[in-house]
């Protein structure tokens, strides 16, 4: 029997998951702004912040600061590693439910 | 719930299908809503013209105004749907939409100005100038869905403008006032099997 897969730690916590779920919802190469971003998950600016510079941290996450009609703006997207980073996550959320007999 | 507990495998994919769904409802899901919109308007709106071409006792220009009002009520909605979803997103993909938008606007007033030439030079009978009409906006919207199925590489938009030029060909074969049966059954019913299958899709949980 093959070994039991590991479940990446910076993804597998309630509010990352929640956080790169509804950034692999944006198409390739979007971004979408940290209001919007917060009001899709119902999080606090605070509590949001802190998650995100976790999932920059390891690089799956890429912010951007811009200004549009001179208002500051913060734009976050995945990024490649993070895209592949959850579709490892998922594959292995589902070896581990196989291993486990449990579905 | 704590953010901290650590979460079993099947609550991860609970927590993932949530938030997919979510995504979904406030990213727009995909054009059901839309299709079914112009679904209704071209199915009432043409139905009733060809009805009132049927009877005596409805003016010609009641038809025509039902036509007007309930597009604009389309177009509203179509833009509304589309801009909501579309709020606080960046990049190729908004850039896109908008373009075949503007496509849409740019198009149509391109052959509006045409249609209303030609009828004003008065040489077509008014039956005529009808089947001119049908015919190309029909053809006009076939043309805009092969753009978007391309756009968006998705066959059944693609599909939906295919059928929406084949319609245009039969309208001007079939004639007046059978071209405004085309318009709504055709077009209509086009627009409404669109909307069904990508519900049905949306539903199932396929892109």
């Amino acid at each position: 029997m093959s070994e039991l897969p590991q479940l990446d730690p910076v993804i597998h916590a309630q509010a990352r998951l929640r956080v790169t779920v509804a950034l692999a919802g944006l198409h390739t190469g979007d971004q979408i702004t940290f209001p919007r971003l917060q009001q899709l998950l119902d999080m606090t600016a605070g509590n949001l912040s802190t998650h995100l510079r976790k999932l920059e941290d390891a690089e799956y996450v890429e912010i951007t600061k811009a200004y549009e009609h001179r208002t500051p703006v913060t734009l976050v997207r995945l990024t490649a590693a993070g895209r592949a980073a959850f579709e490892s996550y998922t594959k292995a959320l589902h070896q581990l439910l196989d291993a486990t007999g449990g579905d | 719930m704590n953010d901290d507990e650590p979460l079993s495998a099947e609550e991860s994919l609970n927590l993932i299908a949530q938030q997919s769904r979510r995504n979904r409802r406030e990213l727009g899901g995909g054009p059901a809503r839309m299709l079914a919109a112009w679904a209704f308007a071209w199915l009432l709106g043409w139905g009733f013209t060809y009805f009132a071409t049927q009877t005596a006792s409805i003016p010609g220009w009641v038809g025509g105004v039902l036509v007007a009002v309930l597009f604009v009520l389309a177009i509203t909605y179509t833009g509304y749907v589309s801009a909501r979803a579309g709020r606080g997103i960046r990049g190729p993909s908004k850039t896109v939409g908008a373009m075949y938008g503007y496509s849409w606007a740019l198009s149509s007033i391109g052959l509006t100005v045409i249609d209303i030439r030609i009828t004003q030079f008065g040489s077509l009978s008014s039956d005529q100038v009808s089947l001119l009409w049908s015919g190309t906006w029909l053809l006009l919207t076939g043309v805009l869905y092969l753009a978007g199925g391309m756009l968006w590489q998705d066959k059944l938009m693609y599909g939906l403008g295919a059928w929406m030029i084949v319609s245009a060909g039969l309208s001007v074969l079939v004639g007046f006032p059978a071209n405004f049966l085309v318009l709504a059954i055709c077009g209509g019913g086009g627009f409404l099997l669109g909307a069904i299958v990508y519900f049905v899709r949306e539903k199932s949980g396929r892109r």
